[in-house]
Order: C-alpha cells, then structure tokens, then sequence
C-alpha cells in the first residue's frame, strides 16, 4: 500500500460538549461544510465515506449507508471502521488503501458521536458472561487493574503523570474547541488529590464522557496537487495491531500493540522516535500515554516515569504532547474521540494552530487506542506518522 | 483493619451464557471448578470460548477440574459502580492466576487493605446466585 500517494486536504472539529443539543448527522453535516469549505471541494466530488463507530449508531447495523443517505452522498465506497477508539486513525488508512486501490477518489473520513445524549450500543461481548456479575465498570477498573501491575514491577512516579495530565490541561486552556467544563487551570497537587475511583486510578487520570464530531476530506496526492491543494497532509507511516497475545491466557498488561504497530509505522516512514517533532496520542487515561511512550519507543519499557522527568511536553517544548488538550482535558467525544488528537495534529501541521502552534512542523506522531479486552489493556493499537507536503 | 464490602447482599445480575460456555456453568452448581484444555498445546485457558487461543481447533478442546488455586495478578478498589452494586462501594477486583497458567478476574471477599498484595495466595469461594449456579470469587487462602 503507497500510504504517501495519499493526502489529507482539510479537516473539520466541532466544540466538544457535555452532552449535544444536536443530533449526530447534524454534526455530521457540520463536519461535511467545514471540509467543503476548506477544501474548495464539490460535494459530488466525494465519492468514499469512512465513518468511525458510534455509540449513538450502534444500533443500526447499516450505520454507513443510512448516514451517507442523510448527507446526500452518492459514493462507490462506504464503511464503517468498528475498532473503537482506533477507528478515526483507522479510517486515514483505509481511506489511504481504498484510493490506492482504486475504490474510490475521495474519502471523507467522518467521526461524530453522541454517545452521553444518546447511546443505542448493547454490546455482545464478554461483559454480560464474565464482568457485569462482579460490578466491574470497565475501563477505569480495567485500568486500575493495568496501572497496579505497572506500579508494582516497575514503579509509578504519580508526579510525572501529574505533569503529564498538566501539561495537556495549559493546552485545552488555549483550545476554543475543548470542553468548556474542562478548561480550568489544574496543578499537580490538584492530581494528586483528585478522588480515586479505581485505585490507583484517579478522575484526574480519565476522560470525561462527552459528544462531538470531526473529520477529515482524503484524495491522492496527484489529485490534491492537480486542484492546487499545495498545503496538504501526507501519512508516511502507519502499523496497527489487534488481540496482542491473542493466545496467551495470562498477559502482561504493560506490554501493548504499540510496540508492533509502532515498528510497523516507524520503518515504514524511515523515521525513529528521536525525529518525532510533536506526539498525539490516543489518552483515555494518563497511564497510556506514558505506556506508549515506551512502546513506541521514546524509553525503555518501564522507565516511563524518568523520561516524563526528563522532558518538556508543552507546545513550545521538547515534544509536543496532545496540543489541544488531549481528550483527557478536551473531553472525549465517544467513539469519535479518536478524531480528536488526530484533527490537532492534522491542523499544527497545516500551521493553524494559533497561540498553541508548534515551531516544528516536520511531523507528527498520532495514536489510537480502542477496545477494552477481557483482564488485559486494550484491543487494538495503532500509529501513524504524518507530514506535510512540501 | 480496613474491610472492604465482601458484596453479600448484592443480587448480582445473572451471567449470560453461551453454547460453548454451558459446562463451566453447569459445573458451578456444583461448585466444580472446569477449564478449557487444548490436548494438543498443553495448555489451559479462560474465560471459555468456542475454540482453542492456542490452535484454532475446538476439536481439540476437553474440560478439565482444576482447584481453583491460584494468587493475586493485580488487584484495584472499586469506588465507584453502576447498580446494584451501587451503595456497596468500596469492593474488591482482582486478577487471579491460577496454578494452570490462566487468569481470571472476580471479586475477593475477606481479604483487608492490609492483606492485599500481588502474589497473595487465594482459592476459590463460590458465591450462589438466584438460579443455582455459582460465581466464582476468590478469598486469602490463610
């Protein structure tokens, strides 16, 4: 697959919000106009649509088709990516693999849940046979779980994860786009003191469940080019791994897909972690981030702590952490979530960033997380490296 | 000593079960502990599924009692929960290896803050539910 024959040409965001007054296709069209506008594109121009899963269109299993009929979209391509919190960055390369294929021309990648307004999603899974009778809630607990392994073999600095969930804080604090709810100053002590919800897991660790949409407009390179579209944003790698240790019943939980789908990614861009200019992980909880630092391999696993010591994260620093806030202080937007420190990447790239704009502007790294799996960490893991045409 | 609620009183919700799952259920009417074994892998696993993690064969499968003794993987506090465990706050979850190499996840029922550590020996304690069967907890084995 020539992932960098294809170019992101625009991308769209709405504010994140507690719970949405607007139904998700409005959202959808929200999304739709933004890129429309950006772009300089025809709506007849796309002829593919990549939705991520949503919790609001969980119940309807022609989710693709029926939105598509919403917006008025004629297309020779259509799906919906289902692995969870992973599906937006999922759908760039999809999108990237269905050009390349000649399945479709334009992509528009939709993200939009509702999911604290309006969720439809029962899952069949292992939950209702092996879970719900023992009242786990599952991620925090998941993640309590995961962060107690890590914490007793390999140590856990809870100052440097306040430095972390700080740090993405400042910058929800210059992101119109964020959680309002969210975008108070916090400090390292008001971490540390933040209630436990599943020990060692505090609420300052974990996402705050909200509704939102973004998305982005996909073509070829040679299209972009062709249309003048100088300003675009190529993916040069991509490595995404599902079920790591699928076969084993007793499985570390401080070892991720990262590992493999970041490998994957890094040989593919002919880039190593040192040359990463800015790093947008998926961050459901201040653990992963650090978890993926290590696997990606920024440190050693299990010297997370240290590196997060050692290193500067704000927009102006070392290595740009989740410039709009992360979802952790952004709020995340359901299954769309993943959209989010996907779309701040795509726009620091493109140079739009403002009072939060990154002076390097050769890359950026964007992860994705999605599923929480029966006693380990989590299901799928992905990692893409963007760049900006030049 | 600091006891966490051991979760007595709660009408826990009952667990669905699949076709392939019927004879771990069935087995815990009786309080009998049985594990998926792949013949061929020689090796165990959990939770129950429709075919060998290790081969991809279910024909390789067969149920085999085990005792259910195993320690503590990793444990968390649950402090907050959806009903009807709601109001019975702070409870155990842990993951428990058990000596065939498999984990599992349940409540620990009589076991302080205090006692609480990764690698504490534990065995199983069966909790009834409304239909029969039983949910497999564990408790600290001294």
């Amino acid at each position: 697959m020539a992932l960098h024959d294809s170019a992101i040409i625009a991308y769209g965001e709405t504010k994140i919000v507690p719970v949405s007054d607007r139904d998700v296709w409005a959202l959808g069209a929200d999304i739709l106009e933004q890129l429309l506008g950006r772009s300089g594109f025809e709506k007849g121009e796309i002829d593919g649509l990549i939705l991520s899963a949503s919790m609001t269109g969980a119940s309807n299993p022609f989710w693709s088709q029926t939105t598509a009929d919403y917006l008025g979209l004629e297309l020779d391509f259509c799906q919906t990516v289902d692995i969870g919190g992973s599906s937006p960055l999922g759908a760039v390369a999809r999108a990237a693999a269905a050009i390349d294929a000649g399945l479709a021309s334009t992509i528009l990648c939709l993200y939009a849940d509702t999911a604290v307004a309006e969720t439809n999603a029962r899952g069949r899974a292992y939950n209702q046979e092996w879970t719900a009778p023992i009242g786990y809630i599952g991620p925090p607990a998941a993640f309590g779980l995961l962060a107690r392994y890590y914490e007793a073999h390999y140590g856990l600095d809870y100052r440097a994860l306040a430095k972390l969930a700080v740090t993405q804080r400042a910058h929800a604090l210059l992101n119109d786009l964020a959680c309002e709810k969210l975008r108070k100053p916090m400090t390292v002590d008001d971490y540390l003191q933040s209630r436990m919800i599943n020990d060692p897991i505090r609420l300052l660790d974990s996402v705050m469940p909200c509704d939102g949409a973004s998305g982005l407009l996909v073509t070829s390179r040679k299209n972009a080019e062709k249309r003048g579209l100088t300003k675009c944003v190529v993916p040069i790698g991509y490595g995404e791994r599902t079920n790591l240790g699928a076969s084993e019943s007793v499985a570390d939980p401080t070892v991720t897909g990262h590992g493999a789908a970041g490998e994957k990614c890094f040989a593919q861009a002919g880039l190593k972690p040192a040359d990463i200019a800015a790093f947008h992980p998926y961050d459901d909880f201040i653990i992963a981030i650090m978890m993926q630092l290590e696997m990606l391999g920024f440190c050693a696993h299990g010297q997370g702590s240290a590196f997060i010591r050692e290193t500067g994260f704000g927009f102006d620093e070392d290595l740009p952490l989740n410039t709009g806030g992360g979802q952790i202080s952004a709020g995340q937007a359901g299954l769309a979530g993943g959209g989010t420190n996907l779309i701040e990447a795509v726009r620091q790239l493109f140079g739009e960033a403002g009072a939060r704009q990154v002076k390097n502007r050769d890359n950026a790294l964007v992860t994705g997380i999605g599923g929480i799996p029966y006693g380990r960490n989590w299901s799928t893991s992905t990692a893409m490296i963007l760049t900006l045409n030049a | 000593m600091s006891q966490l609620n051991d979760l007595i009183d709660v009408e826990r919700p009952l667990p669905v079960e699949r076709s392939f799952s019927k004879p771990f259920w069935n087995a815990t009417r009786e309080k009998r502990l049985l594990l998926q074994y792949d013949r061929v892998a020689g090796a165990y696993q959990f939770y129950p599924r429709p075919t060998s993690i290790h081969t991809g064969k279910a024909s390789n499968l067969e149920w085999r009692e085990v005792s259910g003794r195993g320690t503590i993987f990793s444990y968390t506090i649950a402090r907050r929960a959806r009903p009807p465990f709601r109001e019975h706050e702070p409870f155990w979850l842990a993951l428990v290896t058990l000596e065939e190499g498999v984990n599992i996840m349940a409540n620990v029922v009589g076991c302080t803050e205090e006692q609480m550590v990764i690698g504490l020996p534990v065995r199983p304690h069966w909790a009834p539910l409304s239909d029969g069967r039983h949910l497999l907890l564990f408790e600290p084995v001294a």
